[in-house]
C-alpha cells in the first residue's frame, strides 16, 4: 500500500467511527429516552461545543508539532493548568473582580508568555538533559496541580476564584477566541505540510540522521516545536479561562483532563491539525450534551453525562488503535561527534 | 542496550527508558533520589520565603508534623502503608514496561466494592467476631479482584487495540472517580446520612490497632504491606513469571524469543498491578474509612504512587523508603493545614518536583560533574 492508500484507509476508518459514536448516541436518545433530535442540536448547543473544543483544539495543534519533531510532550495538561490559572491571576491583578475586556486579553498574553517560558525550562530539561519525557511530562502535570492551586490560595485564600469576567462573544454569539483558533488551525496545517520549516519538523520525528546531514540542527527544530507546543497548551488553558469566567482549582482543577484529550484529539486527527480540531470538536460536543439533555428534559446526572468525553477517549483509541506514530518518538538526538 | 532496535518502533521508546533505568547502578540510584528530594524540597523552601513565610518555620513544621510525637509517627506509618502498597503497585507496572498510571482508578474501585461486597454479605453473617473475619475476608478478596479486574481491562485495550495504556488509565481514573462518585451519591448513598457516603461497614469489621493506639492505623496493615513487599520482591526475582515480566520491560524482544507471549504479558502486569491497588482500596476502607465517600476526596494516593515507585527507581524493596518520604509528607501536610497558614497544595507541587527531577538524572550527573561533588552520583 502506498502512503495515500495508507492515509485513505485511516480517514475512512476515522469518519466511519465518528459517525458510530454519532449514530448510537442518536439511536439510544430517539429510542430510549424517545427525545426529538431536532430539538437537542441547537444552535446554542454549537456555539457551546465550539466554545468548548477550542482550549482541547489549541493544545493538541501544540503537542502535534512536538509529537511530530520526535518529542512527547505529555505535559499539555499541566501546562494548560498553568495558562487557566495565570489568565485569572493577571486579570485579578489588573481589574480585581471586575476586570475590563482589555484585561482579558493582556492577562491571555501574560499566560501564553509564562507557558513559553516555562516550557523552555521543561524543552532543556528534555533535550539537553535528555529527561526521560514521560515521567517529565507527568510531573508537570502534578506540578501544575500542586502549584496553581498554591497560587490561587496565595490570591484568593481559596483554591478557586472569586468570579472574574469572560470574554465578550462577538458575532452569532461565539467568542472571538473560537475565530482565532480557526484560523491558528489553518496556519498550522499550511505550515506542517506546506513549507520548507514543516518538512524539518516532521524530518526531525521520522529521520533526525538525514536532517542533521542537510544541516540543519535536529536539536534546535525539537526545541522550537516542544516550547510552541507548551504555549498553544497555555493559550488553550487561557482560552477555557476566558471562556469560563474564573478559576476552578479544586480536584482535577477546571482543566480536568481536557490536556490528556488533546493528545487523543491529535492521534485521532492522526497528526492533522485539521483533523485534531475536527476530533476536539467531537469531544467538545460531547462535554456540552449535559446542558441539552437539561434543556429537553432527559433525567440523567450530570455527573454520568460528564463522563462521556472519557468513555469516547477510550472507545477511539481501542477501535482506532495504532496511529503511525513518529518513527524515533521519545529519543534524544546524539549527534555523530 | 541496542540503540538502532530501539529506535524501530514505538514499543522501542520503553525499552530505552528501561534500560537507561537498569543502566544505573543502585548507589547512583539512590544519589539521584536524594538529590532529586532534597532539591525539590529546597525550591519548596524557596517557594514559601519568597511568597512571604518563614521557611524554616515552614521546613520544622514538615519535621514536626511528620515524626514530631506518637501521633504524627502513627498519622505517617498509617500513610505510608498506603503509599507503599500503591507504590509497589506502580513499579509492577513499570517494571515491566507498561505505564499504569490508573492505580488511582484501580484503587477507588477495589475499595468501593469492598465495602459494597462487606454491607452486601452482612445480611447472612452472624455478628461477632468470626463473622467480621469472614466478612473482612470477602471483602478484600472482592477489592483485589476488583482493581486486578479495572486493571486488566487497559490491559486488553493495548494488547488487542493497541491503544496506548497512558491514556487509556488516565480516562479510567476519571471514569472511576465519577461513576463511584455517582453511585456514592445515588444508588449505594447512605439515606440517613447528612453527608455524600454509603453506609458503614458493620462494627465487627475491624482490624486490631497499632502500638500507638491510633484507631486507623493497625498492626495487621503494616504486616501486610511489609508481606506484600516481600511477595513481591520475591515474585519479581525469584519466579519465571517475575523474570519475563521484567524482561519484558527492558528487552520485549528478548522476552519474545524466549517464548513470552506479549498480549498476555501485558494483561496480566496490569492485572497483578490492578489486584495491588486493589487490595490497597482494600485496607484504606477497613483500616481507616469504614465507608466509601466521594473519591474525588479520599486523597491522590494512587498518583502519588508513581512519584514513589520512581523514587525507588520501581523496586519494591526501594518503595519503602520512598513510601515512608511520602507518608511523612502528607502526614506534615495535615499538620501544615492545621497549625500553619502555608497553603497545603505547596506539598504537591513540591512532590510534583520530585518527580520532575527523577525523570532527569543527566541533570545531577552533569551537575556532580560540574562541581566535582557528589562522587556517589556520577
Amino acid at each position: 500500500m502506498s502512503v495515500t492508500d495508507v492515509l485513505t484507509v485511516a480517514r475512512l476508518r476515522l469518519v466511519g467511527i465518528t459517525i458510530g459514536v454519532l449514530a448510537v448516541l442518536g439511536a439510544v436518545l430517539s429510542g430510549i429516552f424517545d427525545v426529538d433530535l431536532s430539538r437537542l442540536i441547537t444552535r446554542g448547543f454549537v456555539t457551546r461545543s465550539l466554545e468548548m473544543a477550542t482550549p482541547i483544539t489549541l493544545a493538541a495543534v501544540g503537542g502535534l508539532y512536538a509529537e511530530k519533531s520526535g518529542v512527547f510532550n505529555i505535559g499539555l495538561e499541566g501546562f494548560m493548568i498553568v495558562g487557566a490559572f495565570t489568565t485569572a491571576g493577571t486579570m485579578f491583578a489588573l481589574g480585581g473582580t471586575s476586570p475590563t475586556q482589555g484585561d482579558v486579553w493582556v492577562a491571555i498574553l501574560v499566560a501564553v508568555v509564562v507557558s513559553t517560558l516555562l516550557t523552555a525550562a521543561f524543552a532543556v530539561l528534555l533535550i539537553r538533559y535528555k529527561a526521560d519525557q514521560i515521567v517529565a511530562g507527568l510531573a508537570v502535570w502534578f506540578v501544575g496541580l500542586g502549584f496553581a492551586p498554591f497560587a490561587a490560595a496565595l490570591v484568593w485564600g481559596s483554591r478557586s476564584s472569586p468570579g472574574l469576567t469572560s470574554i465578550d462573544r462577538l458575532a452569532f454569539g461565539q467568542s472571538p477566541l473560537v475565530f482565532l483558533t480557526v484560523v491558528l488551525v489553518g496556519v498550522a496545517w499550511v505550515v506542517l505540510f506546506r513549507t520548507r520549516y514543516g518538512y524539518w519538523v516532521q524530518a526531525a520525528g521520522e529521520n533526525p540522521e538525514a536532517l542533521d546531514t542537510a544541516g540543519v540542527d535536529v536539536d534546535r527544530v525539537r526545541y522550537a516545536t516542544v516550547i510552541f507546543s507548551g504555549a498553544m497548551a497555555g493559550f488553550g488553558g487561557a482560552v477555557l479561562l476566558a471562556h469560563a469566567g474564573n478559576f476552578v482549582g479544586t480536584g482535577s482543577t477546571m482543566v480536568d483532563g481536557r490536556g490528556w484529550i488533546a493528545i487523543v484529539a491529535y492521534l485521532f486527527g492522526n497528526y492533522n491539525p485539521v483533523g485534531a480540531a475536527a476530533a476536539a470538536l467531537l469531544f467538545g460536543a460531547l462535554d456540552m450534551l449535559n446542558v441539552q439533555f437539561q434543556t429537553v428534559g432527559i433525567e440523567i446526572s450530570a455527573r454520568l453525562v460528564n463522563l462521556l468525553p472519557y468513555v469516547a477517549v477510550l472507545v477511539v483509541l481501542t477501535v482506532y488503535g495504532k496511529t503511525r506514530i513518529p518513527a524515533v518518538v521519545g529519543e534524544p538526538y546524539e549527534t555523530e561527534e | 542496550m541496542s540503540d538502532s532496535e530501539a529506535a524501530s518502533n514505538g514499543g522501542g521508546v520503553l525499552d530505552a527508558v528501561a534500560a537507561r533505568l537498569l543502566d544505573a547502578s543502585v548507589l547512583e540510584r539512590i544519589g539521584i533520589a536524594v538529590a532529586s528530594t532534597t532539591l525539590a524540597i529546597l525550591i519548596g523552601l524557596v517557594v514559601a520565603a519568597a511568597t512571604g513565610y518563614d521557611p524554616v518555620r515552614f521546613a520544622s513544621q514538615l519535621l514536626v508534623g511528620a515524626f514530631g510525637s506518637e501521633r504524627a509517627i502513627a498519622r505517617t506509618l498509617r500513610s505510608t502503608t498506603l503509599f507503599v502498597l500503591t507504590g509497589v503497585a506502580v513499579a509492577i507496572a513499570f517494571r515491566a514496561g507498561v505505564f499504569n498510571i490508573g492505580v488511582q482508578g484501580q484503587f477507588v474501585v477495589g475499595g468501593f466494592s469492598t465495602v459494597v461486597s462487606i454491607i452486601w454479605l452482612a445480611a447472612f453473617v452472624p455478628s461477632g467476631t468470626v463473622g467480621g473475619v469472614v466478612l473482612l475476608l470477602f471483602g478484600t478478596a472482592v477489592g483485589v479482584v476488583a482493581g486486578g479486574l479495572y486493571g486488566a481491562l487497559p490491559g486488553v485495550m493495548k494488547a488487542y487495540g493497541d491503544a496506548n495504556e497512558i491514556i487509556t488509565t488516565i480516562m479510567l481514573n476519571f471514569i472511576a472517580t465519577g461513576f463511584v462518585g455517582w453511585l456514592v451519591a445515588g444508588p449505594f448513598g447512605d439515606p440517613e446520612a447528612t453527608a455524600t457516603r454509603t453506609r458503614r461497614l458493620p462494627d465487627n469489621v475491624e482490624l486490631p490497632q497499632a502500638v500507638f493506639g491510633d484507631p486507623n492505623l493497625s498492626i495487621v496493615g503494616i504486616v501486610l504491606m511489609l508481606g506484600v513487599v516481600a511477595l513481591v520482591a520475591v515474585i519479581m526475582t525469584r519466579t519465571r513469571f517475575g523474570y519475563d515480566m521484567v524482561t519484558s520491560g527492558y528487552q520485549d524482544t528478548a522476552a519474545t524469543y524466549s517464548g513470552v507471549d506479549a498480549k498476555r504479558m501485558v494483561i496480566s502486569t496490569m492485572a497483578f498491578s490492578g489486584m495491588i491497588a486493589g487490595l490497597t482500596g482494600a485496607l484504606f476502607v477497613i483500616m481507616i474509612q469504614g465507608y466509601y465517600t466521594d473519591p474525588s476526596g479520599i486523597g491522590n494516593y494512587g498518583f502519588d504512587a508513581i512519584a514513589v515507585s520512581l523514587l525507588a527507581a520501581n523496586n519494591p524493596l526501594g518503595v519503602l523508603p520512598a513510601g515512608l518520604l511520602f507518608g511523612g509528607l502528607e502526614s506534615a501536610g495535615s499538620h501544615v493545614q492545621i497549625n500553619s497558614d502555608v497553603p497545603v497544595q505547596l506539598i504537591d507541587g513540591i512532590v510534583g518536583l520530585v518527580v520532575l527531577f527523577v525523570a532527569a538524572p543527566e541533570l545531577f550527573r552533569m551537575i556532580a560533574a560540574r562541581t566535582g561533588l557528589g562522587g556517589d552520583v556520577e
